[in-house]
Formats: structure tokens, C-alpha cells, sequence
């Protein structure tokens, strides 16, 4: 009988390590780094479906006019974006954006540009990014600190502007394994581009030490900081720029 | 034995699984505009043979205040918190203090809630209101009431306090024979909440905008003690909680995404 629950129990544990190998998602070339291709009902209805550059878009504009001031959601293909809702001033239509005014708007002779089935990148949208900061990984741009030395300006909002926020609490985050040393948070370097609740208390709760299942593993996954730092922001190649003392 | 054995162990990674999954570390799934401030009431619905309630906010919303129904009607604040039985409806109380087949203030008559006993032909009328998990066609279509209002961003998708204010809703707040005429009261200025944290901007409460449609008895004495400032203490995770500001704020007012509506006094620089 011993032999039974021991023989189970193996098997949990075997399960529980398979699952737990340190593949890192294999990354885009640099230029397609970020860049989403949303087909929630495009291809069902005939139409190529749309290409959207976050390195194009964050150029110009900070993640909280997107993702929290015109709702689109983080997960590519969850946001119930319509022809007719952008026409009539939503998503990607908002006053201000692709309204026809602003930018190109949804008219005739634009709809390729967006219905381009493709994540490859325009040459002039690769090279605006030359003069950037360099980093290792992602789109090989340190966007951090592009914005630190005023080299972009992003909108941070469109309508309703962000009350001045100086928070800039530093989180020593404890690693779950021994030897390896503890995760640096900025709050500042975040504040800088998302709005509190792009995070708070979906994805991390705000009360310290109280967010369960916040590990690596599961980072790995695509929750926690991987719901941004494995398609967007800079990917987890880049141990060091998290665990500083990392060797 | 051995069959229970394996048996146990297997209930016992799923419910591993199950806890694990509690929390994930991704963003939720927010209501769509026509969804939000629905509020699902199965009490005793089921009892009776019949698919829960479905209530919507948005609608009641444009022509009553929040006090009228959640103290002078006493509607609990928390879905499934009053348990009406068809009984209490059919003497007048709860949903029957309005809707009782009379002629209203304006001269619409509001279809009668629920009776003690029925015929088929009533059953277009009992699914007005118990009509989760089906397919009825409402009197009123949310696209077509929210399209009269001021437009913003989240919940609803409408500007409540811009629609009022400008006279696009002219709230109730007074039912014949249920309330009693309560005087003007003089309205308070507006005042800061302290942030717990450093950096955060601090909050600007305005009674006044609340007092439109709460009256004082909303919140006060059960959700905020309310006589002196300060006896209430909270944070911001018993709010996300639903209490106190979450108390109507995450599922009825606007949501808590909006922070910065709330906390929207510039920090001063240090």
C-alpha cells in the first residue's frame, strides 16, 4: 500500500518539475518585438486581419491612453473592437487618434494599413528607432531611458490627465530559490508609462506580501510581470535588469 | 483500498489545482457596459420553478435615487442580501411599492411584480424580471437610453453625475405613502482624504455629489460612522473588498479603475 502513495506521489512531484523548466519564450526579431496581429473576427469575416506596432504607438503615446484610457485590454483578440465601434469614436477611432483628423481615420484608401496580415515592420519605423537608447533584448531599444532623457515625449493622456504622481516606492522582491538574489521593483520607472490600475489589484494586489502563486513559473507564463515583460516591455532574457546581482 | 487511495489523491490535486488557480496574476474580465451593475438575485427564485432575477442599475438609475430604494424600500446593498419572497412583492413592499400595475407619478403604468398564483399567461410578465439564462425582449434597450447621455469612460459607459446635473435625469426621490419629506439639507465643502501612502495623490470628497442621490442614510451611520471625520478608518484593500467606498464603487458607481477620479489632488512637491 506504501508502495501505491509513494509511487503517486512521485508522479505529483514529476509533474510539478516537467512543468517547471526555464524555457524563455523564443523572442521576435527586434522590429516585430511588440507587435500584435488581432484577428478576433477579421479573418471570419474575409478581412485581413490588423497589425498594430506597439513600437510605432509608444513612440507617441504612453501605455495608459490605450490601455486605460480607451480600454483595450492586455490579452490581443479580448477587446470587442468593431469596425463600427472605431467609426463612431472608440478603440481605435478615439478623438484624438485615428479619428481622420488627427491621424488617417478609417476611410478608403487607409484600410491597408492596418489590415496588413503581417508583423513586418515599415523601414522608416525601424529607423526612428536608431537614435534610441540601445538594450540587449525586446526591441533592442531602452525605453526607460529614452523617455528619462526626453528622446520621446508619449502623450500621457488624451482627455483626462493624470494628477501628478510622485510615488516611487522600491520593492525588494525575495526570490523563492536560495542563490538567487531578490528582484529590484521601481514603481517610478512604471508610474512613468501605466496608470495604478494597468496593475493594481487585478494583477498584483497592493497590499505588500499578499499576492499568491508570484512566481517565476508562473512569470514565466504569462502572468504578473509577464503579462507585459515577455511580449512588450523588456523581455526576461534580461535577468540582471530585474535581479541586479544576478551572475 | 487501493481504488480509494488513488481516488483520494486524485481529489486532492485537483482541488490543488482549483486553489492554485484562485488568484491569477492577470488582468480580470470587466463587465461590458450593458453588464455592469447587474445584479443577479436568486434567493428563492429556483423555488419557485423560476430563472433568477436580473436587475439592472443603468435603468432604474435614470429615473430613481439610490436612497429611495436602498433605505426608505430597505433593498440590502449585496446581491442575494434581502431575499424577497413573491408574497412581500405582491403586499406593496420591495420591487410591488412601484411596480404594482398602478399608473406612477407620470402616468406610465409599471407592470405588476410578482402574485400568488398564476396562468400561463403571466409568464411574459414574471420574465420582465426572472429572466436569467433566457432570451426576452425588454421595454427598454440600453443602447438607445445610454445614447441620450453624457458619454465617459468605464461602468456604464454614461456620465450619471454630468447627466443629472445638467437635468437630462430628473432623479425621484420621494415615494407617496413610503418616504417622508425630508428638508434641504446645507451642503458641506468639499475635503481632502490623506492617501495612506506617500506619492499617492490624496482624495477630494465632495459630499455634495454624493448627497444627489444618497441622501446621508446611504453610508451613513452602517458603512461610515459619520460623526466625527477621522472615526472611520479603511484602506484601499478593504475597499477593492467592497467595503466602505467599495461598498457601491466596483460594482454600481464608477468603477475603482477610475483612481485618479478619486484621488485627484496634485501632490505637493516635497
Amino acid at each position: 500500500m506504501k508502495q501505491v502513495l509513494l509511487a503517486a506521489l512521485l508522479l505529483v512531484v514529476a509533474a510539478g518539475t516537467a512543468n517547471s523548466q526555464w524555457d524563455l519564450p523564443r523572442n521576435l526579431p527586434p522590429e516585430e518585438y511588440g507587435t500584435v496581429l488581432i484577428d478576433r473576427t477579421s479573418a471570419q469575416n474575409t478581412v485581413v486581419p490588423v497589425v498594430f506596432s506597439h513600437i510605432v504607438h509608444r513612440r507617441k503615446h504612453t501605455c495608459r491612453v490605450c490601455h486605460f484610457e480607451i480600454e483595450f485590454n492586455f490579452k490581443t483578440n479580448t477587446t470587442e473592437i468593431t469596425e463600427a465601434a472605431s467609426r463612431g469614436g472608440k478603440f481605435c477611432g478615439t478623438a484624438g487618434c485615428h479619428d481622420g483628423r488627427t491621424v488617417f481615420g478609417h476611410d478608403k484608401p487607409n484600410c491597408e494599413r492596418c489590415h496588413r496580415g503581417t508583423r513586418a515592420a515599415d523601414k522608416k519605423d525601424i529607423d526612428a528607432l536608431t537614435a534610441l537608447p540601445k538594450s540587449r533584448f525586446g526591441n533592442g531599444v531602452n525605453w526607460v531611458k529614452a523617455l528619462e532623457k526626453g528622446l520621446i515625449k508619449p502623450l500621457t493622456h488624451l482627455t483626462m490627465p493624470q494628477t501628478d504622481l510622485s510615488f516611487d516606492k522600491r520593492l525588494l522582491l525575495e526570490a523563492e530559490w536560495n542563490n538567487i538574489p531578490p528582484a529590484l521593483f521601481p514603481h517610478r520607472e512604471h508610474v512613468a508609462w501605466l496608470d495604478c490600475n494597468n496593475c493594481h489589484p487585478d494583477i498584483f494586489n497592493i497590499k505588500k506580501k499578499t499576492t499568491k502563486h508570484f512566481s517565476m513559473v508562473r512569470i514565466l507564463k504569462g502572468e504578473f510581470c509577464g503579462v507585459c515583460h515577455l511580449t512588450v516591455a523588456f523581455p526576461m532574457d534580461d535577468c540582471k535588469r530585474c535581479h541586479p546581482k544576478i551572475r | 483500498m487501493k481504488k480509494t487511495i488513488l481516488l483520494g489523491m486524485f481529489i486532492l490535486l485537483c482541488v490543488a489545482v482549483t486553489v492554485g488557480l484562485a488568484q491569477t496574476g492577470v488582468k480580470k474580465k470587466r463587465p461590458l457596459p450593458y453588464e455592469y451593475g447587474r445584479v443577479v438575485m436568486n434567493g428563492l427564485s429556483g423555488q419557485a420553478g423560476l430563472p433568477a432575477v436580473e436587475f439592472d442599475h443603468w435603468l432604474h438609475r435614470t429615473r430613481f435615487t439610490c436612497r429611495l430604494c436602498h433605505v426608505d424600500l430597505a433593498f440590502a446593498m449585496k446581491a442575494g442580501g434581502t431575499n424577497v419572497r413573491a408574497v412581500d412583492n405582491a403586499k406593496g413592499f420591495y420591487c410591488g411599492a412601484c411596480h404594482n400595475g398602478k399608473k406612477d407619478g407620470t402616468g406610465k403604468r409599471l407592470f405588476e411584480s410578482c402574485a400568488v398564483t398564476y396562468t400561463r399567461e403571466d409568464l411574459h410578465r414574471c420574465e420582465q424580471c426572472h429572466s436569467r439564462g433566457r432570451t426576452v425582449k425588454r421595454e427598454y434597450d440600453f443602447d438607445a437610453v445610454s445614447g441620450r447621455f453624457p458619454k465617459e469612460r468605464f461602468g456604464n459607459g454614461i456620465n450619471w453625475e454630468k447627466a443629472e446635473a445638467d437635468g437630462l435625469i430628473k432623479l425621484v426621490d420621494e415615494l407617496p405613502g413610503v418616504s417622508i419629506h425630508r428638508q434641504p439639507m446645507k451642503v458641506q465643502k468639499d475635503f481632502t482624504i490623506a492617501a495612506e501612502n506617500k506619492g499617492i495623490p490624496e482624495i477630494i470628497f465632495s459630499h455634495k455629489k454624493h448627497t444627489v442621490w444618497n441622501g446621508c442614510e446611504v453610508c451613513h451611520p452602517e458603512i461610515f460612522i459619520g460623526v466625527k471625520r477621522g472615526a472611520t478608518k479603511y484602506s484601499m484593500v478593504e475597499i477593492y473588498n467592497g467595503k466602505f467606498c467599495g461598498a457601491c464603487h466596483g460594482s454600481v458607481a464608477f468603477p475603482l479603475l477610475d483612481c485618479q477620479r478619486c484621488h485627484s489632488k496634485p501632490v505637493q512637491p516635497a
